[in-house]
């Protein structure tokens, strides 16, 4: 047993934090709080603060980035040196620069880029505060930002994590279960149709716990949708 | 007529209809792809988008401002849209010859252009002119910022709204599709245009809105 490790995860049913296992931390999302991005959100999910910014679509510089049929989608997930318990070092670091990639890749799913060929569009996602399930919330975040830019996408995408502690699939791991829990699954998905858009998976799952993680994710992920869009629709003045 | 606020991915209508901008269709039924609000009618649908970049179109007047270092035969201008626009010498006076000046000598870094678009070429080169009907260097006044989904409210139906605080203020005012609007009279009328223009924006989605701004102006006026 490591250091700060709990001996048990699940005490009467309840988790360390007192939610139901298949409960979500609560979700706050703000959209357009930047008055000089094209489109912003900011998200608190739980310990998690993160604030997306969206610009674009704009002159691509370096100009060898440039694509003749389609918008260069680029992503910037950054965690500040105060987001983390050990202050983290800051500047690009490999699991910035993945997660970056990740997140991108679920994105261009979505964005219509081919609308803008020879243009940019830039998102950067700063972690503010870090509680696990920072890529979730940084994908969920984006998409409203993305969104609030006006540029044109199927879908908003909502992100959603389950994992395992104490043998049993849970919904929505927060740091110590995260950091001492045996599997991680993070997942995006595309409401609509269902379709996947994120699914990474960290740790030891059985088929079946697979198939149970990946349905409470989901789950979950239609939860932070109903978010997503009441905060635009907050944002401007709908009902 | 209330428009509803949609949201990307929204379903918005199905079967045979006129596509407009901000749909797309998947299958039988048809999805908004950006925010804003829906306009349906029984041959067609759109959203008109509440925010996002301005899109250059062949035939629209937008304000521009020259940036950078001239070529020798053309300049480069900011229009505020994805793309950089490019004014050929030709498009501004015939009688200019290649290197025979300096553009930058003509037009420097920074000056501020009322032109029209005149091309785009596939590649997303966009040419403008100031050789249209219209278009001329601005000089003086001042230039303010809109949202370009704004545009059309400040300039009303018919021109309506624009014409109306031309007539009572006495400024001259151009709205460029783009967002941009140059405002050029005495200083308080031209304090006033702004601050109109800035209450067209942010009440643009209101009803009854040129009869409000027309009583605004004559109120200040007085």
């Amino acid at each position: 047993m490591k250091v700060g490790e709990p001996e048990e995860f699940i005490i009467d049913g309840k988790r360390l934090d007192g939610r139901a296992p298949d409960e979500l931390r609560p979700i706050k999302i703000e959209a357009g709080v930047l008055e000089r991005a094209d489109g912003s959100c900011y998200l608190e999910w739980g310990g998690n603060k993160v604030l997306a910014a969206c610009y674009g679509p704009r002159e691509i510089h370096p100009k060898h980035e440039a694509r003749s049929d389609r918008a260069a989608l680029r992503t910037y997930y950054r965690m500040a040196p105060f987001s983390v318990n050990d202050r983290k070092r800051p500047g690009p670091d490999r699991r910035s620069v993945e997660l970056s990639k990740v997140i991108r890749n679920t994105l261009e799913s979505v964005v219509f880029l081919h609308l803008f060929p020879m243009t940019a569009i830039d998102v950067y996602i700063e972690v503010l505060q870090a509680q696990a399930g920072t890529r979730c919330a940084g994908i969920t975040a984006a998409s409203v930002a993305i969104a609030d830019a006006g540029i044109p996408m199927k879908e908003l995408i909502p992100s959603c994590a389950s994992g395992k502690i104490d043998g049993k699939v849970v919904v929505d791991l927060f740091d110590t279960e995260d950091n001492y829990g045996e599997a991680d699954v993070p997942v995006a998905i595309i409401p609509r149709t269902g379709e996947i858009a994120l699914l990474q998976m960290d740790g030891n799952l059985t088929q079946e716990e697979f198939e149970e993680a990946l349905n409470l994710a989901v789950k979950g992920c239609k939860d932070v949708y109903e978010k997503q869009k009441e905060a635009l629709m907050k944002r401007y003045g709908g009902e | 007529m209330k428009r509803r606020l949609v949201i990307p991915g929204e379903e918005v209508a199905e079967g045979s209809i006129i596509l407009g901008h901000g749909v797309y269709r998947d299958g039988e039924k048809i999805y908004s792809s950006i925010l804003g609000l829906l306009d349906l009618n029984e041959n067609r649908v759109r959203v008109i988008p509440m925010t996002g970049k301005y899109l250059p179109k062949v035939g629209d007047y937008v304000i521009g401002e020259i940036i950078g270092n001239p070529m020798p035969t053309a300049w480069e201008a900011n229009i505020h849209s994805p793309y950089d626009a490019l004014l050929n010498a030709s498009d501004y006076y015939s009688e200019i010859e290649p290197f025979s000046i300096l553009l930058s000598k003509i037009m420097p870094p920074g000056k501020m252009i009322y032109a029209l678009i005149r091309e785009i070429t596939p590649t997303k080169r966009i040419y403008i002119t100031l050789r249209a009907i219209g278009t001329h260097p601005l000089t003086g006044g001042r230039i303010i910022n809109i949202s370009p989904a704004k545009v059309p409210r400040v300039i009303g139906k018919k021109r309506s709204m624009i014409n109306m605080i031309r007539k009572l203020t006495g400024c001259r005012v151009l709205v460029g599709q783009n967002g941009l609007v140059w405002i050029k009279g005495e200083l308080k009328a031209e304090n006033l245009v702004e601050k109109v223009i800035m209450t067209i924006e942010s009440e643009a989605h209101t009803s009854g809105l040129t009869d409000r701004i027309e009583e605004m102006i004559e109120r200040e006026i007085k």
